[in-house]
């Protein structure tokens, strides 16, 4: 059983939930932006939420089943097709070999996540299966995705649930259920994300500090897996004070000296020199993965 | 030695910090408290990341962010009750001094470093060459040593705005630290030079060709023989 990507589309990689226990070499996290809708893929296709699948970054992804397979599509960023018909995010659906899988745009999130029941059959790489495009570790030889990649899929499981799926004319059906996502922000909203306050928070004069909850900022076009570069008020220190670098990850907010806010990412850095004025909420963090340069995102202490 | 701050820098991530400055012996320590924490895993544990002067722990949901705290201060003390002399033992075994080929004039902001700090290029690469320093630390990206400490006179703030792509090898400098990207990747440090070695491959054991406690000595070369190293 395999799958045959026809075209990448914006950004298509292989995640799991991370590459933990090698931050100390710098080896970055990784995995899935939004960790959430990873595990809810994997879940709706009856496999263990760590099974490796597809992040897909907004639209033009297009992948043939090279035989039968039932998969799922969560998160957001773009309207799935299944050999032309629209198909509902979060369902488990079968189709047969020879169909066509397509992402169109959508006003609706940035990453849509592909999982297949079984998982993908891709090298464990350093403990994890996640693409590490930066120093080519895991996923499809390091890299995302691109046309004419061939995946194996794992076999299903017994244990594995599997729907009753009627197959229509079409060549494909699906569950009659739906699972529970959580709404998906709009190009046009403005995002509320829950922020702590950073450990360098002190470091920084009191109008930066109010900007920082109080005022609006724009996803900058500089925002990848590593982090979101952030346009709005700039953030300035009480001091000049140079720091000594310490370890960050995903959700710190730092502060470059232009005092231009980044947000991290999944593949964020290791050690970091810049003074961290807030760090994200945990679970917003999935929210953000869902926000695509240009929106709009409101910081709300907590 | 005493914790100065404790913080989160993710509810399942807590920092520990010694000192907020750079000193080989409080480096030492927060080694010899990350080796302590290996060798005595408590349940929730899943690593720990060294840096000059603190150590971040990261924990699963099944332990809460107090519990950790209390867990790893138990494990400072124990640590000078157990060890007093670890910060001798280590010194002891610190490695032979690594050399380190760098070609300066491939050096991208040599010319702009010497002109802020105003002094000649050769100065700058008689200086970063003619003493050894210290691996602190391995992070940012897979493979990166953070040493230390430059010479005064190297001193130089972090750019304004990062520099989006740097070639694999270039060496840097910023504040009192130097370092070196294995990979190409963004960054903020003034490059001086660039090195042939590979700093990180994943197929090699270790993959990371330096380690926290390492000697380094850099030694100039033309482009010439960067060109013809292997």
């Amino acid at each position: 059983m395999s799958i045959t990507l026809i075209k990448p589309g914006w950004a298509c990689s292989v995640q799991d939930l991370g590459r933990w226990g090698y931050q100390e070499f710098g080896i970055p996290l990784s995995g899935a932006m939004d960790v959430n809708a990873a595990m809810m893929a994997n879940r709706i296709c009856g496999n263990e939420d760590g099974e490796a699948l597809l992040e897909c970054t907004l639209h033009g992804t297009e992948i043939q089943l090279n035989e039968t397979a039932i998969f799922s599509f969560t998160g957001g960023g773009a309207i799935a097709t299944v050999n032309g018909q629209p198909v509902t995010f979060n369902k488990q659906i079968k189709a047969v070999g020879g169909s066509t899988i397509k992402l169109h745009p959508s006003p609706f999130g940035c990453r849509t996540y592909i999982a297949f029941a079984g998982g993908l059959k891709v090298n464990r790489e350093l403990g994890s299966c996640s693409t590490y495009i930066a120093a080519d570790i895991g996923g499809c030889n390091g890299s995302n995705l691109e046309s004419g990649d061939l995946i194996e899929l794992k076999k299903i499981a017994p244990k594995q649930k599997m729907e009753n799926i009627t197959i229509s004319a079409a060549g494909f059906g699906s569950s009659n259920w739906k699972a529970i996502a959580p709404e998906l922000p709009h190009v046009n909203d403005l995002v509320r994300i829950k922020c702590y306050e950073g450990p360098e928070w002190n470091l920084f004069d009191d109008a930066s500090k109010h900007a920082l909850f109080n005022t609006p900022f724009t996803i900058g076009q500089h925002a990848n897996r590593m982090g979101f570069q952030l346009e709005g008020t700039r953030l300035t220190k009480k001091e000049n004070k140079e720091m000594i670098s310490s370890a960050v990850t995903k959700g710190i907010v730092q502060v470059t000296h232009q005092g231009t806010p980044i947000i991290l990412m999944a593949d964020a850095q290791t050690i970091g020199g810049y003074p961290r004025i807030g760090r994200i909420f945990n679970d917003d963090i999935h929210l953000l993965a869902q926000c695509r340069p240009g929106m709009k995102i409101q910081l709300v202490s907590i | 030695m005493e914790c100065t701050r404790i913080y989160c820098i993710h509810d399942h991530a807590v920092t520990f910090e010694f000192a907020e400055i750079i000193s080989e012996a409080i480096n030492i320590h927060v080694i010899a408290l990350k080796n302590y924490i290996d060798v005595h895993p408590f349940k929730g544990f899943i690593e720990s990341v060294p840096a000059y002067s603190s150590l971040t722990v990261y924990f699963s949901d099944t332990i809460n962010k107090d519990e950790v705290v209390d867990i790893i201060q138990l494990y400072n003390k124990q640590l000078k009750t157990h060890n007093p002399q670890a910060t001798t033992d280590n010194s002891e075994q610190s490695s032979s001094t690594k050399i380190i080929p760098v070609c300066y004039d491939l050096g991208e902001d040599l010319s702009s470093v010497a002109k802020q700090l105003n002094i000649t290029k050769e100065k700058i690469i008689a200086l970063h060459c003619n003493q050894t320093f210290r691996v602190y630390t391995i992070g940012f990206t897979p493979g990166f040593p953070y040493m230390g400490t430059l010479p005064a006179g190297l001193h130089l703030p972090r750019k304004q705005t990062p520099a989006l792509h740097i070639a694999p090898g270039s060496v840097a400098i910023a504040g009192n630290q130097t370092g070196i990207y294995p990979t190409a990747s963004p960054g903020g440090w003034h490059i001086i030079g660039r090195t042939p070695i590979k700093m990180f491959d994943k197929k090699r054991e270790p993959s990371c060709f330096l380690q926290p406690g390492d000697v380094v000595q850099f030694n100039s070369i033309s482009t010439k023989e960067f060109n013809q190293y292997k």
